[in-house]
């Protein structure tokens, strides 16, 4: 019994790495207007590592980040790339599993 | 006689000062300028034909401090009559380069919109051949590709964008010294620049390539010239130029076209009048 407890939190244990880390990011920003201010905001948040694509939503002032697996995308690394591109973050939030969107390579 | 300057520096169109540029991006513009002025109110017949190319590199330093150079290379002919037989002098090369640096002073940001205003400085550099002669001796200062001296040129530019149109402002002021005996007159600016989204008409998802309308207003006074420190009669004054455009604006690149009509030409005795100025170019950042 003892033993079969322990093969079941070893397995959930594996699969926790790939629960707890969001592949997907929808991120705000404010400030974007227009597709030629896209590229910055681009640039930026694909020169951070684990980052494998990004899209952006012009109308809804929106970039969705896709993460290499096991990767996170911290927020304040995040802010200050927007910050560079000449932007500012609004929110950002992980996509849930069943929402993500096909990454754009 | 003739003496005016053209602004080779400045964005939408017109003026390159409100070029968007992030943090450790480059942007460069290739303007095509055609610049005709064949209205001679006085008696010589003086036509003056340029055709330059402004190549504008800007980087962006930090996310409020951009930076630009802007070097024309130009191809200007003069024809003008003094005695009853048609003289051409030619002009071909590189210009001065002029260096700018401009801080955003007020950043604001909202949901599909911004605004700024940042003040800017530059100098203008001596480097184009400010001494280019022919068979007819030393070419008039109207053909010089330089002026050879340092001039410098403070002003602001302001932006407010929104998803469906932007509209730009920008004040300067250039203080041009003297050099070979010559000094152009100081010019002062006003420009605007409205660019209204004609399609999509509606926004969908991603970042589609936009069409802008173009709309602009240069407003130009430039003091008289001075030939060896006495003022040029024949020299300075306002113009104002009305200019529809368009832009083609993806993530990557803008096409854009506009041409400036002068409506009202305010200037001194016979200084040679403007007929049009046609401006094509590509941007693109990296």
């Amino acid at each position: 019994m003892k033993k079969t407890i322990v093969i079941a939190l070893l397995m959930l244990a594996w699969q926790l790495p790939v629960f707890a880390a969001a592949s997907q990011y929808q991120i705000r920003v404010d400030g974007l207007t227009c597709p030629f201010c896209a590229y910055g905001i681009e640039k930026q948040l694909s020169s951070i590592e684990g980052v494998v694509s990004t899209q952006v939503n012009v109308k809804q002032g929106m970039v969705i980040v896709t993460m290499a697996d096991g990767t996170t995308l911290n927020e304040e690394i995040a802010r200050d790339k927007i910050n560079k591109a000449g932007f500012s973050l609004r929110s950002m939030q992980p996509v849930e599993p069943g929402e993500r969107i096909a990454a754009e390579r | 006689m003739v003496g005016w300057t053209h602004p080779v520096w400045g964005a939408p169109i017109t003026f390159n000062t409100a070029l968007p540029v992030a943090e450790g991006e480059f942007i460069a513009r290739e303007q095509l300028i055609l610049n005709q002025s064949g209205h001679d109110p006085g008696l010589l017949q003086r036509d003056r034909r340029a055709v330059t190319a402004v190549s504008v590199l800007g980087y962006g330093v930090i996310p409020r401090l951009a930076v630009f150079g802007v070097l024309p290379y130009h191809n200007v002919e003069l024809n003008v009559t003094p005695i009853n037989q048609r003289q051409s002098r030619h002009g071909r090369g590189f210009g001065d380069l002029t260096v700018i640096g401009r801080y955003s002073l007020v950043q604001q940001h909202g949901r599909g919109r911004n605004f700024s205003i940042a003040p800017f400085l530059g100098i203008k550099v001596p480097t184009g051949d400010d001494d280019q002669r022919d068979d007819l001796g030393r070419q008039p200062p109207a053909i010089q590709l330089g002026t050879g001296s340092w001039d410098p040129l403070v002003g602001v530019v302001s932006t407010y964008s929104t998803l469906n149109y932007q509209l730009d402002g920008q004040l300067s002021y250039q203080t041009n010294n003297a050099a070979n005996g010559f000094e152009r007159g100081n010019v002062a600016r006003a420009d605007v620049s409205l660019q209204k989204r004609l399609w999509p008409r509606s926004l969908g998802s991603g970042a589609p390539a936009f069409i802008y309308g173009v709309f602009e207003v240069n407003l130009m006074y430039q003091q008289r010239n001075r030939i060896q420190g006495s003022p040029d009669p024949d020299s300075g004054g306002t113009r104002l130029f009305l200019t529809p455009g368009i832009q083609y604006v993806t993530q990557r690149w803008i096409g854009e076209a506009a041409v400036q009509i002068p409506v009202r030409q305010n200037l001194n005795r016979d200084t040679l009048e403007n007929d049009y100025i046609a401006r094509f170019s590509i941007r693109f950042n990296f």
